[in-house]
């Protein structure tokens, strides 16, 4: 029998079959679009219709031309799910970590190398400059771009690589372990300065060794196993000889976050502590509240009332940029000449 | 929820058959189409639709009050409450972060205040203030609640127009759409270049060039910075150019006509023709609420220029709560009394070219206020431009290239052309329409950079 539509039902058969065919077209994406969702429900679900959704299109090679058209645009790894946590050097022997104290009102918090006496700093100049690279989520970005306006001859930001919602807790999502070890290769960078932590905040930890468990966030099996990761990252770019500048999470709007980001800061400044001599911690949460200790989206900047935090109460502006392009250049300064 | 998301098709699947389905019963059709846009908006945040549902109830009640009463003063005074609650409204909203750290600068005082701007409120307050304008002015006789609800609330254009007219969409909404009538072909060819324009032309020139170079341009090349303000020119207009083809799409297949909002505005040979052609909507709004009843050019030269002027920079802080918006509004009022005092009307080919030319070049000095964050970034990239050619520009790839010759050379294809390739689309079998839209929605997502960047638009 031949069904006769109107235009309405038309439109309604050609959206439905046209994107089934753009999903059979892209099921590999579609795949990993589900598997880099935050743990749950949704995740479950898209995790559960793109499986036979991906059998159906590589059987009928479905997948053929994104692959190509991605291989012809120099972008053929995108569908690729990768979920290792490459860290290639042993771990370290137990030793207990330098506990952090807490005050009623820390002043801003950053760990130098005391040793260094400023006579063996090394010197970096306009024809060698001190080349720097930037990366990790989304507030990456800003204090990047801040250390690119910063006027120094012997100062060179070799790249800013900020990924949305990516961290060290989701490899699946961007595999940053694998970024880390092509980066110093191809930027040759001498420090690295390190924003994570925004979006590992969370229970689901992707990557987790063989025959482990992580528990919820803040549990001690999260935080040894987020601490591996981090001084894991630390102590390969160390053995590079890059210097490691990890940035703590600010001070957020709103109550969830304040519970999730001071546990990430611990974990990242303990493992500065570890490492005084190769790494620091830049603390961004005590620069950015205000004189009682909260948030603060207006901070005065040299007399000048300035907005320091975008309306979604985490991520910075570029004022606030400033100033921590402005503090992880005091931090380095302990180290490097430039 | 953003359009170009797995999430919204899912959401517009059910929908639009839903929709067709119920559309001969109109009053489940309305509280059908009112939760799917209430969803919509809620998917940012829940607290947004009590706002929008506020201001739905208080801008009815008003409206119905002005038909009812006869009186001309009571009239005035309630159209003055409507004002000034859509006035207020928006201005708390979007405004008072702006206005205190001002007054905190100037004065030296702490009313430091932290307001969440909601998505598209400035697009769904003017629809209302227009609403409450024309029945005032007795052109408009107030819908029933449910329909000025769904008016208001309508999805495809709630968070970033078009800003339809009461006129334009209150009577389609009287009576059920025909499903004979959709322009099914028109509809999918809108989708389809509005998603080719935001996630490929949009996002790729935002990711190469323009982001780098308005945030640190001092570390670039003043080849790279005219790129990246050219850039800024085709993004700017590729995002909400594409956001509204596809939202004209959307309200096309659901049975709906929108207003255009673009005509290829970077072919104006003037900047009166410019606002002819670019955010066509907004333009009429300020002209016909803001401009005429200012006097328009009723009054006088000197009048005039103060009310193009005037228009201008409001139109300018429309668009953002900053300073360098309302420069960016100013350049272009300075620039059409510039026009109208000079009586620049260019007839032959030549002229026509050469203000094409100038046109575009006065448009893309204004948008470096409209893009940069702070004046001082604004001048760093106006000084950037002269001083530092012969620098090496390794953002002006020839993607880049590409990129601005598609956003700009794309809006001068005859419309010809685009009737014929509308043409051969409703000339392909069901089967044909289908696989043209899935494998061109393959392309787009292969082709654009990873992950959706919001649209510039809706924080405006």
């Amino acid at each position: 029998m031949r069904v006769r539509l109107n235009a309405a039902g038309r439109g309604i058969a050609v959206l439905f079959f046209g994107l089934l065919i753009a999903a059979l077209l892209q099921a590999e994406g579609l795949r990993k679009q589900a598997q880099i969702q935050p743990a749950g429900f949704q995740r479950d679900l898209a995790l559960d219709l793109t499986r036979p959704l991906v059998a159906v299109s590589r059987t009928l090679r479905l997948t053929t031309p994104r692959h190509e058209l991605q291989l012809a645009i120099g972008r053929e790894n995108e569908d690729r799910i990768d979920t290792a946590v490459h860290l290639s050097l042993p771990p370290p022997a137990e030793t207990p970590a330098t506990p952090v104290r807490r005050s009623a009102r820390p002043q801003p918090r950053h760990v130098q190398n005391p040793a260094a006496p400023a006579v063996s700093k090394p010197l970096f100049t306009s024809a060698r400059p001190l080349r720097v690279w930037v990366a990790g989520d989304s507030l990456a970005q800003i204090p990047g771009e801040a250390l690119e306006r910063v006027d120094r001859p012997a100062l060179k930001v070799v790249g800013v690589e900020s990924r949305l919602s990516t961290g060290l807790a989701r490899p699946d999502l961007y595999n940053w372990f694998s970024r880390m070890q092509a980066a110093p290769v191809e930027l040759r960078p001498k420090v690295a300065v390190f924003s994570f932590g925004a979006d590992d905040a969370h229970d689901f930890m992707a990557g987790v060794p063989d025959g482990k468990t992580v528990g919820p966030l803040g549990s001690a099996s999260w935080s040894a196993e987020y601490r591996r990761r981090v001084d894991g990252v630390t102590r390969e770019l160390n053995a590079k000889g890059i210097y490691v500048v990890w940035l703590g999470l600010p001070i957020p709007d709103g109550p969830g976050f304040k519970k999730s980001f001071p546990i990430v800061n611990r974990i990242l400044e303990s493992v500065a502590r570890a490492h005084p001599k190769t790494s620091t911690y830049v603390d961004t949460w005590h620069m950015l509240d205000d004189a009682h200790g909260r948030f603060a989206p207006y901070l005065r900047v040299h007399g000048k009332l300035t907005l320091m935090r975008l309306p979604d109460g985490v991520h910075y502006t570029a004022a606030a940029g400033d100033l921590i392009a402005a503090r992880v250049l005091e931090q380095v300064h302990a180290v490097y000449r430039f | 929820m953003l359009f170009p998301t797995v999430t919204f098709a899912v959401f517009f699947l059910i929908v639009l058959p839903v929709s067709w389905a119920l559309m001969r019963h109109q009053s489940v059709w309305r509280a059908w189409i009112l939760l799917a846009s209430y969803v919509f908006y809620a998917w940012w945040d829940w607290r947004f639709v009590l706002l929008l549902a506020a201001s739905t109830v208080v801008n009815h009640v008003l409206a119905v009050a002005i038909h009812r009463t006869a009186a001309i003063g009571a009239r005035k005074v309630l159209l003055g409450l409507a004002i000034a609650f859509d006035l207020g409204f928006l201005g708390y909203f979007k405004y008072a972060n702006f206005f205190l750290s001002t007054t905190d600068n100037v004065a030296g005082t702490s009313f430091i205040a932290h307001v969440v701007l909601p998505v598209g409120i400035s697009f769904y307050s003017f629809m209302a203030i227009s609403y409450v304008v024309d029945t005032y002015r007795g052109e408009l006789v107030p819908a029933s609640f449910a329909r000025f609800a769904v008016f208001q609330a309508f999805f495809p254009h709630l968070v970033a127009g078009p800003i339809v007219r009461a006129s334009e969409l209150l009577p389609q909404l009287a009576r059920p759409r025909d499903p004979r009538q959709v322009d099914v072909s028109r509809a999918f060819l809108l989708i389809v270049s509005g998603l080719f324009l935001k996630v490929v032309i949009a996002n790729h020139l935002a990711t190469s060039i323009v982001d780098e170079v308005f945030a640190a341009p001092d570390r670039h090349s003043s080849l790279e910075v005219l790129f990246g303000i050219y850039g800024y020119a085709v993004q700017i207009f590729a995002d909400f150019c594409g956001y509204t083809n596809i939202a004209i799409g959307i309200a096309l297949l659901l049975g709906f006509e929108f207003p255009q909002n673009f005509a290829s505005p970077y072919t104006a040979v003037s900047l009166q023709d410019f606002w002819r052609r670019w955010h066509m909507t907004l333009s009429r709004w300020l002209r016909d609420y803001l401009y005429i009843p200012l006097g328009g050019n009723r009054k006088g030269s000197l009048k005039t220029y103060r009310n193009l002027m005037l228009t201008m920079l409001l139109g300018g802080l429309w668009h953002g709560a900053a300073w360098t918006f309302v420069v960016w509004g100013g350049i272009h009022g300075l620039g059409l009394c510039v026009e109208r005092a000079t009586g620049w009307r260019p007839t032959s080919s030549a002229a026509q070219w050469l203000g094409r030319i100038v046109t575009f070049h006065v448009v893309c000095f204004a948008w470096i206020f409209f893009r940069a964050d702070s004046f001082a970034r604004a001048w760093e990239v106006i000084r950037r431009l002269f001083t530092a050619w012969g620098a090496p520009s390794p953002l002006v790839t020839t993607s880049v290239l590409l990129a601005i010759l598609v956003g700009i050379g794309g809006q001068y294809v005859r419309p010809g052309a685009i009737a014929a390739v509308n043409a051969g689309f409703r000339r392909l079998s069901l089967a044909g329409q289908a696989a043209t839209f899935g494998v061109s929605l393959m392309l787009i997502n292969t082709l654009g950079p990873v992950g959706v960047a919001p649209f510039i638009y809706f924080r405006f």
